[in-house]
């Protein structure tokens, strides 16, 4: 299968740019070196030293290139897919399901860093992005390939029920990935490290504040794809509800993040409390995501 | 959901009663508690938890099974928590109630807020409420203060903010306003859980979910929409690797007599009916039906076979060069005799010991009606009889499994679930911000003091804030 081959590819070059973003983090330099008493520099780029500005826009490039990668091997799965069972959502079986998270996580990492400007963030989120792809290539090779689906998920509904959840679960990945950010940036303030490290890193409200806007934007997405799920299940099996483990895991999930956001509002949970909650909420999301399948059984054993 | 100045709104309220546990003061404290977000952390908390014992321990087996597995002690104790039925406990299901008691009084209690703000709005505020906010800044401009102001209006207008200005002697106060349907979809959110959880309920107690075991060509008398269903075909469907690819009946529904309604249906596509569902479940073999049986005839003297026939079912047959006519008459695909009611039944669904039962007309002289056993070719032999039959093989009728189920409640549950994803996504994607400005001459010019104020999102607003105090400044 041509698919494999990209997919291959796309997991290789996510290695690189990890290793690419993490080299950049350790040569920035930090600012107050560089600046001359009185003088803080502002312009980013004059400050730090003249690879580290190259070597982001290397790991960026690298990045998307990747991302591209992901892209046609998703794509070419769907026209793999197609010859076989006339269905095409690239997103069928466990090991698509996780090549199109890593490929949601590395758009919405693609995104933030054009946005905002910050590349410090590539090495905890492409990070992630990296494990999904290869946790998905870890996979036995019967789960790689493209067999044909089962009658029940032989339905339209795959192709927005399945993307729109695994689109959140990808939102949540990136919250955890900012949250474990959060904790090493905070940790490094309070001991007043001047690790060369940590310079990139942007302050811990922003840090704190993208992992929220992550969860805001997983939150409506799993609750709609939970709801896409009922709507399925009332047209395949004649009940929208039936506390399949899978069904419930997800309920579970979302009321986990429910909490959070319900605290974070009123309660003024933010920051370190908020970053340990969106870690442990991604926790659980892997648990919903692989856990599920391979541990308990239910309705959704196929995927 | 409440940010500061809304606080600070709120205590325009009658402050606490003197007069000790008064009505009005205890069922405030009531509203309180119910309305609280505590209370709706601790329930989203409670049911994320014990959801979860629904999942590690299987839901609705047999004792047996728990007993197996667990022991009988943890049984028991499962038996008095409802661990067995965790969803449909009273306990699970009050934590529910309370949920819905939880977004209702929440409902309640702050949607009058966001209305009135919606509404009318609070421009005078003090100079120390602009300072203390949290996005504050004070320029100092040359300009005359009617010009400062216009400016200021025109520019929060072209950004989308609702504005409001008053001009008091000696100042200009500008309020703007944005993004209130943030709010608002957040309590559109909380009304939705109540909406599901009713039509859940009113489809739990005026619904019902039936399973139908169906075989080609029978009909069935449906009593809950007093029609009939007749099952007219089924057939499955394969890929090229020889999985399933689909299975499916065609159904037609008798409706007083004569045929209504006549749809082939598969697993995603269903046949409705009067509000009646029809859904392709599932399939497999029938247990007390086949489509043909294949009989070996073995001469009892020579233990010779000297025939092979191929019976279908309940239909004679003669067979070629013996002074014999069969018929197969019954079949149980796991045998099993109620000695009692002296009646043969299949003890179990799978095809675990198949037996079926033969009339046999030899010589139009001797009949006799034996079982005869797959697994067991010699157990039974017919006395007088000069043959020996045995039961070779047999190919299996299909049952088509329906799923037929009606539910009054799932309207409600999809405009609730619509109000869900529509509150949630608006108070996501839209944030409630307020600004205000104080124009205040001075002896060279004006001096505004800029505040603004968001109950989240607060890098973006940051952004805004700093962009909007550029113009500010830059444009005059």
């Amino acid at each position: 299968m041509r698919s494999l081959f990209l997919f291959d590819m796309t997991f290789w070059l996510y290695l690189a740019a990890l290793g690419l973003y993490v080299a950049y983090l350790f040569a920035k330099r930090p600012a107050l070196q560089l600046a001359p008493a009185g003088h803080p520099i502002d312009h980013i780029e004059e400050r730090d030293g003249a690879w580290a500005t190259q070597l982001g826009q290397v790991a960026t490039l690298v990045t998307v290139f990747g991302w591209v990668l992901n892209t046609l091997a998703l794509t070419t799965r769907a026209f793999e897919r197609m010859e076989h069972s006339g269905t095409f959502a690239p997103w069928s079986n466990q090991f698509e399901a996780m090549a199109y998270v890593s490929w949601a996580i590395i758009l919405g990492y693609v995104l933030l860093e054009f946005r905002y400007r910050i590349k410090a963030v590539g090495a905890f989120v492409v990070g992630i992005g990296f494990i999904a792809m290869g946790a998905a290539s870890l996979l036995p090779y019967r789960y790689q390939t493209a067999e044909p689906l089962v009658p029940a998920l032989n339905s339209y509904w795959i192709y927005i029920h399945v993307s729109v959840t695994l689109t959140s679960y990808a939102a949540f990945a990136m919250a955890g990935g900012l949250g474990l950010m959060y904790l090493f940036k905070e940790r490094a303030v309070n001991r007043g490290s001047q690790s060369r490290f940590y310079a990139a890193f942007p302050d811990l409200e922003t840090i704190d504040e993208l992992g929220y806007k992550a969860i805001m934007l997983g939150f409506p997405l799993l609750a709609f794809g939970i709801i896409l799920g009922a709507m399925w299940a009332n047209y395949a099996w004649g009940g929208y509800w039936s506390w399949d483990p899978k069904e419930t895991w997800s309920l579970i999930v979302w009321l986990i993040y429910g909490a959070y956001i319900h605290a974070r509002m009123t309660r003024g949970w933010l920051g370190h409390r908020a970053a340990i909650y969106a870690i442990f909420g991604f926790l659980m999301v892997i648990f919903c995501f692989w856990g599920v399948n391979f541990l308990l059984s239910g309705l959704h054993a196929y995927a | 959901m409440n940010s500061k100045p809304d606080a600070a709104s709120d205590s325009t309220a009658p402050g606490p009663s003197t007069s000790g546990l008064g009505w009005e003061e205890f069922s405030r404290e009531v509203v309180e508690f119910f309305a609280s977000i505590k209370l709706a952390m601790f329930l989203f908390i409670v049911l994320a938890m014990t959801a979860t014992i629904g999942t590690v321990i299987q839901q609705g087996e047999r004792p047996e099974t728990y007993v197996q597995e667990y022991g009988e002690e943890a049984y028991r104790w499962f038996v008095r928590l409802g661990f067995t039925d965790v969803y449909h406990t009273w306990w699970f299901t009050s934590l529910l109630g309370l949920l819905c008691v939880n977004s209702l009084t929440c409902f309640h209690k702050r949607f009058p807020g966001v209305w009135r703000s919606m509404r009318q709005d609070k421009v005078s505020v003090s100079l120390a409420f602009i300072q203390g906010m949290k996005q504050q800044a004070t320029l100092s401009l040359k300009q005359s203060k009617e010009a400062v102001a216009e400016h200021v209006v025109r520019l929060l207008a072209e950004k989308g903010y609702r504005v409001l200005a008053k001009s008091d002697p000696g100042e200009v106060t500008v309020y703007a306003t944005k993004g209130i349907m943030g709010r608002v979809g957040a309590h559109v959110a909380h009304l939705s859980a109540t909406i599901i959880v009713l039509g859940g309920l009113l489809g739990s107690y005026y619904g019902f979910q039936e399973f139908g075991v169906c075989l080609e060509g029978q009909t069935y008398h449906i009593p809950r929409g007093n029609f009939d269903l007749r099952v007219d075909k089924f057939w499955i469907d394969y890929h090229e690797n020889g999985s399933v690819k689909s299975y499916n009946s065609t159904l037609t529904v008798i409706d007083q007599g004569t045929p209504t309604a006549t749809k082939t249906i598969t697993v995603n596509d269903p046949l409705v009916y009067k509000g009646i569902w029809f859904y392709q479940s599932s399939y497999g073999d029938a247990w007390d039906q086949i489509e043909a049986a294949r009989i070996n005839i073995k001469e009892k003297n020579s233990e010779k076979i000297v025939s092979t026939v191929d019976l279908e079912w309940n239909k004679e047959k003669a067979v070629d060069g013996l002074p014999l006519k069969m018929k197969m008459t019954d079949f149980v695909a796991d045998f099993a005799f109620n000695s009692t009611e002296k009646k043969v039944f299949s003890k179990t669904a799978e095809h675990a010991n198949p037996a079926i039962r033969l009339t046999v007309d030899e010589r139009s002289t001797i009949q006799s009606t034996p079982w005869v056993f797959y697994h067991y070719p010699d157990l039974f032999e017919i006395k007088d009889s000069a043959y020996q039959f045995e039961f070779i093989g047999y190919q299996p009728k299909k049952f088509t499994g329906l799923q037929i189920a009606r539910n009054p409640g799932i309207m409600m549950v999809w405009i609730g679930c619509t109000m869900l994803v529509v509150g949630m996504t608006l108070s996501s994607v839209i944030y409630h911000r307020r600004l205000w400005a104080k124009i205040v001459p001075g002896h060279s010019g004006v001096t505004v003091h800029l505040g603004g104020t968001t109950h989240k999102s607060q890098i973006d607003f940051q952004k805004e804030f700093k962009k909007l105090t550029e113009k500010i400044q830059s444009k005059i």
